[in-house]
């Protein structure tokens, strides 16, 4: 799929935009803070219908303007789509084709993005928190259910938290019988993200593994693994994962009463990464971390093409200066062609690679896109 | 802009209207001045009228200006079976529907923890009462909403009327729905009442 025409108005530093672009490789050269990232943001969230930095979609509005408006002509493979989105201080409007979208869960998924940000460069040392919503994100671009199951199963926990705090420090006997209730609903919907999440890191490590082999010249292999809180594991069918759930929330209750928080859950899971069956997390060098977050975006890109037959637009914000020559070719040897890409820099200097040579360059200043060649 | 004062006060009196903001307010209000004393007499009566003269019947907690309210009290209807459901606005779209001539229970809210509200602040133990006391009923359906909360709720009272024996079924919704959560949105399904399930 690909973008055809991209317009803002009054979004971030860019007053009004009208975007024409191709089906290619799109270089955006322009010095620091000119809104190359705001650029990448508009586009990342008619992907997703949210920002990727930043979960308070006023600050996405010009200063001292009342709404923002993003609008995208989309090519897919069977067909075009007219994208929108509104912001405004009542909210947020989603149009597909200018018909509004009464939940966000039907426009997500129409337009398929993978981001590649230096943030991304801490997927592997970073907190779990950033593991897990990779894997979200990853799958919910090509699940609207598996996004229902997510946000039912968060709404569950906070009702559980809620409750678990109000039973301390003398339960009484009707939330003794709710706090039962509740972690049924919790297993319940904890077993369809778990059995989820495994599928997914199942096919991501599919892809990766053979992207990562390549780019290290078949040193090493990269082994995923989900990291669940409850003792379960991938051979489990739904009711078993479930019936674990319960058993585990049944078992540590008092401890959970105590501290006022659900301690097991698919909100404490995690992914491990190895290379040759060491773990990146605890003995990867900076550039082998590096290396697998490559694999595992350039692996994404493949599973949603895997899943709905073509590849999705794929951003690139700063990252070819992190990494390093031979990187940045396999990087660019990847896309080439195949995927529209929209890569920002502040340089090109000691970039000679094809790719770029081939790309249209647009020069951005103080909001605005001047197109170079 | 500085309003007169019985402006600025009938103003305050439509904004503890939901939905009603500033703006609003003051159309009604200026509205209002234009109108015939008659009709507005009429409307401050029928304001206080209802206010005064409804209540909650004291069997099923339905609005009504009579106790027992006149679906209880109708005997051509089938006293064996009550659907509870939880807001009184249930009952009407219910009975609209004209499909259903059992009798109600309104909760008046579900549980959740998040608002603050449990079993003793919904009109629960007052269904299990009626339940101990009336030998007549021989099934339950329980249609409150396929939320979450409407879920638990749900699940809850079919805990406490295990000890009765009484046959409790859930009438059918779609999937359960989430709530405040991005991606969630409030969907409203329609209701089939063929299709309820025993619990
Ligand atoms: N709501 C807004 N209204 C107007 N301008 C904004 C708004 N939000 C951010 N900006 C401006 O946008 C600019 C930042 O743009 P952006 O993050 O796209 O920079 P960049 O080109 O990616 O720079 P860098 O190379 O440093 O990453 C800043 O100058 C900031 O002041
Ligand atoms: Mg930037
Ligand atoms: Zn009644």
């Amino acid at each position: 799929m690909y973008i055809r025409t991209l317009r803002l108005k009054q979004f971030r530093n860019y007053d009004r935009l009208d975007l024409q672009v191709e089906n290619k490789v799109n270089l955006i050269l322009g010095e620091n803070a000119q809104g190359k990232t705001n650029l990448m943001e508009a586009i990342y969230m008619l992907a997703f219908a949210k920002s990727h930095r930043t979960a308070n979609d006023k600050e996405l509005i010009q200063w001292n303007q009342d709404f923002a408006v993003i609008d995208a002509e989309l090519e897919k493979k069977n067909g075009h789509a007219t994208l929108g989105i509104v912001l405004s201080s009542k909210g947020k409007k989603t149009k597909i084709n200018h018909l509004e979208q009464q939940k966000l869960s039907d426009f997500v998924g129409t337009m398929n993005v993978v981001m590649f940000a230096p943030e991304d460069l801490h997927l592997i040392k970073g907190g779990p928190r950033l593991r897990r919503r990779f894997i979200d994100m990853g799958i919910g671009q090509i699940s609207t259910v598996y996004l229902h199951d997510l946000s039912l199963y968060q709404r569950i926990l906070k009702q559980r938290n809620q409750l678990l705090k109000s039973m301390f420090p003398v339960p009484q006997e009707d939330q003794e019988i709710m706090l039962d209730i509740l972690s049924e609903q919790l297993s319940v919907a904890a077993a369809k993200v778990i059995e989820r999440r495994f599928a997914f890191l199942r096919l991501l490590e599919k892809w990766s593994r053979e992207i990562h082999e390549e780019i290290t010249r078949q040193s090493e292999t990269l082994t995923i693994r989900y990291q669940p809180s409850c003792n379960v594991s991938e051979e489990m069918d739904l009711s078993m994962i479930e019936k674990r759930m319960k058993e585990t929330l049944e078992r540590d209750k008092q401890q959970e009463i105590r501290r006022g928080l659900t301690l097991t859950g698919p909100h404490r899971d995690d992914m491990s990464l190895f290379i040759n069956g060491k773990e990146v997390q605890v003995y990867g060098s900076q550039g082998q971390q590096r290396t697998v977050a490559l694999s595992l975006k350039l692996a994404e890109i493949e599973l949603i093409y895997d899943s709905i037959g073509e590849y999705p637009i794929l951003l690139l914000d700063d990252v070819l200066s992190e990494l390093d020559h031979h990187r940045q070719t396999h990087l660019l040897n990847a896309i080439q062609s195949k995927v529209q890409t929209f890569v920002t820099t502040t340089s090109v200097d000691g970039i000679e690679h094809q790719t770029l040579q081939e790309a249209t360059t647009f020069y951005a200043k103080e909001g605005t896109l001047t197109k170079m060649k | 802009m500085q309003y007169p004062a019985p402006i600025a006060k009938l103003m305050e009196g439509f904004m503890k209207l939901p939905g009603i903001g500033p703006k609003t307010a003051s159309r009604l209000a200026f509205y209002v001045l234009e109108m015939k004393e008659d009709d507005v007499l009429e409307f401050a009566r029928s304001l206080v009228h209802a206010k005064r003269d409804l209540m909650y019947c004291s069997q099923c907690h339905h609005i009504t200006d009579v106790d027992p309210c006149r679906i209880c009290e109708d005997t051509s209807r089938d006293q064996t079976v009550i659907c509870v459901v939880q807001d009184a606005k249930d009952v009407i779209a219910m009975e609209k529907m004209r499909e259903y001539n059992g009798l109600y229970h309104v909760l008046h809210g579900a549980i959740s923890p998040m608002d603050g509200i449990g079993p003793e602040d919904i009109y629960v133990a007052e269904l299990i009462k009626r339940l101990q006391e009336n030998e007549n009923i021989q099934e339950v359906i329980i249609a409150t909403n396929s939320t979450i909360e409407g879920e638990a709720t749900a699940m809850y009272i079919s805990r406490l009327m295990k000890p009765t024996g009484i046959k409790t079924t859930r009438i059918a919704h779609g999937l359960p729905i989430g709530g405040d959560l991005e991606y969630a949105d409030e969907v409203t399904l329609s209701k089939a009442l063929e299709g309820r399930r025993e619990i």
